[in-house]
């Protein structure tokens, strides 16, 4: 039988390794263990993806390992999910994000970080893509109840789009509903400050720094 | 390679998702045949002087290509090229390209590592939001700088009588045409009714309808198309690329590897940037350019991405006739000596080791025409100065400069720099008494460091 410190070490090395089947099978262990699962998501997966996003920040590591991490910690943390679900427990995430690039623009890599990096701090991320129409993504956000709606746009003339999705939800009176995040080359606070959005992050980890503070602060 | 192939594949080939084209085939390959081939990067060296590896790092790149081929986002279907085919292509390069009339006809070159002809300058408003009030004046001081050889990228217009434009919309392709004629109205004030101009109108849907032999751009006008990195294409490059060609215009394909990216570190991101010539010189590119970029520091004067540059360039260069240039994206914004700084660091790097030159432009410029047609005029002197310097000579002068800007790499810190109006007299179109003597006082110490500038 495994102790439960042993099996955490199984789950961080299965991210060290970017090794989804790893993650899995140690998920599991601590499932057929009886360990406490929210425990195991938190010491398992959650701290070392963290830190492989700051080594990322420190380039020394790179995106595809960071995605190999993640989509490791995903595989994990699903398994986790489901038996705590079973349980009648659930995950608690920090708060729900869509996140897409917005229409016009077909740029992908900036967007598909900051998903990855809020996925790896405990959020529920629905990535929406590419050249994402403003309707859609408001209907993204409504469908999975969102607390956040982040917008990437990466031309000087596609950023005109997010305040489209600001203006609609505006229009729909739901504008309330959500904090909204812009991002992007050409985005800047006094272009977030124009359009009406919450806040403006230059990169993925002032995009996950500001959303950790704003949900602390909504006690969430 | 006859456009109607490529655009058969883009139909016909094999179906896959973006992300595992770039995880396993692009990410995997670059990391496997980085370690094969021995690319490596001490992270010390600012400029390649291993002949033998920029060799190797070409060999990486052309078997990087033939594995992977490249990305139609649109019909989500790799187009992949046989090993035949990418040599065939790679033998029938056309060194030498002619651009812009009469006479301000200029030819552009292949060039050699350490190669003693002076770089091509390809140099304007590159990236930068220019007002419409402003256009056609700001354009004009570039065409007046004579040791520029192309106006490249005029700037762009997003927004009429305060109305910002959608991209798609029928006011973007009306502001495509206003961007051709004002483009075409500048180099004439300027005295070079012929002279070439490069780019793009950003509003890329609207586009082609600035071309016009009279009043627009014209079939002499090389036309610029952008890979997505890495090694992805959409429709509405396609769609440009089969219009141009058709048209006649000199195919000016550009791509940004992005250090940190999908190629990894600064060796498998080398290896991309190889993959990513070829595939533009198998899209029908002419003049390829070359965006050695960063993914944390989202600009291309940081050590890896000079290190890169240099590595990149020197495997082309060395081994195929691409005519290469390299663009110089900078912390520092106009106005500021560390603009300077930038740019002629990578300018340097850039032009021992083989490529022509394009920019410089500030990597996040602030507000509309934050340029400066003056800074574009050292830019082009220290190029042609370093025209004929060897890389070891090179290199403690690139190590001198990155010391005096290492610390300001971030967008936020770099110095704000100004726009043109606070930059140029706008009475007389010449620059202010202060940006004279900022021009003087860096070319000098630039000089000072060894730079041999007249």
């Amino acid at each position: 039988m495994a102790d439960a410190e042993q099996i955490y070490e199984m789950m961080r090395k299965s991210i060290q390794d970017y090794d989804s089947d790893a993650a899995v099978a140690a998920a599991e262990l601590a499932v057929a263990e009886g360990l406490d699962l929210l425990e195991a998501v938190e010491k398992g997966f959650a701290n070392p993806i963290r830190e492989l996003g700051e080594a990322f920040d420190r380039m020394e590591i790179f995106l595809p390992e960071l995605t190999l991490g993640a989509d490791a910690m995903k595989a994990g943390v699903a398994v986790l999910e489901k038996a705590l679900n079973e349980q009648g427990g659930k995950l608690e995430k920090k708060a729900t994000v869509v996140v897409g690039t917005v229409e016009g623009d077909i740029h992908d890599i900036g967007k598909s970080v900051v998903a990855t990096l809020l996925q790896a701090n405990g959020y529920e991320v629905y990535d929406l893509g590419v050249e994402v129409p403003a309707q859609r993504i408001i209907e993204a956000a409504e469908s999975h109840n969102a607390d956040v709606i982040a917008m990437s746009a990466l031309l000087s003339t596609t950023m005109l789009y997010q305040r489209d999705v600001i203006e609609l939800l505006t229009n729909k009176g739901i504008r309330d509903k959500y904090f909204i995040l812009v991002g992007g080359a050409p985005v800047t606070q006094a272009w977030a400050d124009e359009i009406g959005a919450d806040g403006f992050a230059h990169d993925a980890f002032e995009a996950v720094q500001l959303l950790d503070g704003v949900m602390e602060g909504r006690g969430k | 390679m006859n456009f109607n192939e490529i655009a058969k594949r883009c139909e016909a080939g094999r179906l896959t998702e973006s992300k595992d084209f770039l995880m396993k085939s692009v990410a995997a390959n670059a990391m496997k045949l980085g370690k094969e081939y021995d690319i490596t990067w001490d992270g010390k060296t600012f400029l390649n002087t291993d002949d033998d590896m920029a060799d190797r790092c070409f060999q990486a790149g052309r078997e990087l290509f033939i594995n992977t081929g490249i990305y139609s986002m649109n019909s989500s279907r790799v187009v992949q090229f046989s090993k035949r085919e990418v040599d065939d292509a790679l033998r029938f390069i056309r060194p030498q390209v002619a651009m812009g009339a009469g006479k301000d006809r200029v030819f552009i070159h292949h060039r050699q590592v350490e190669d003693a002809r002076k770089p091509f300058i390809f140099c304007g408003p590159f990236n930068a939001n220019v007002h419409e009030d402003m256009f056609v004046r700001l354009n004009e001081v570039f065409s007046r700088e004579r040791i520029v050889d192309c106006l490249f990228f005029p700037g762009y217009l997003n927004e009429v009588d305060g109305q910002l434009i959608r991209p798609t919309s029928a006011l973007a392709t009306r502001m495509a045409i206003l961007y051709g004629q004002w483009a075409r109205e500048a180099v004439r004030r300027g005295g070079r009714p012929g002279m070439a101009i490069a780019g793009h109108a950003v509003m890329a849907p609207g586009e082609i309808a600035c071309t016009h032999e009279e009043w627009g751009l014209r079939s002499t006008d090389p036309r610029a198309m952008v890979l997505i990195s890495e090694l992805q294409v959409d429709d509405v490059t396609l769609t440009r690329l089969a219009y141009y060609q058709a048209y006649g215009c000199p195919i000016y394909m550009a791509f940004t590897p992005l250090v940190g990216g999908y190629g990894g570190n600064v060796a498998g991101t080398s290896v991309v940037a190889v993959a990513s010539f070829i595939a533009s010189i198998m899209l029908g590119g002419e003049i390829v350019h070359i965006g050695p970029q960063h993914m944390k520091y989202k600009q291309q004067t940081n050590q890896h991405s000079l290190f890169l540059a240099s590595l990149a360039n020197q495997a082309v260069a060395r081994n195929s006739n691409i005519i290469a240039t390299t663009s110089h994206t900078t912390s520092g914004r106009p106005g500021s000596a560390q603009y300077a700084y930038e740019f002629s660091a990578l300018a340097l790097t850039a032009v021992t080791s083989g490529s022509n030159v394009s920019g410089p432009r500030p990597a996040e410029p602030l507000g509309n025409n934050n340029v400066s047609p003056l800074m574009g005029k050292l830019f082009a002197e220290v190029a042609h100065a370093a025209a004929g310097m060897s890389r070891e000579q090179a290199a403690p002068i690139v190590e001198a400069l990155y010391e005096k800007y290492k610390d300001n790499l971030d967008l936020e810190n770099a110095p704000k720099g100004q726009p043109f109006e606070e930059l140029y007299d706008l009475n007389t179109l010449t620059p202010t008494p202060e940006h004279q003597a900022l021009y003087d006082q860096v070319k000098q110490e630039l000089a000072d460091l060894g730079i041999p500038l007249v």
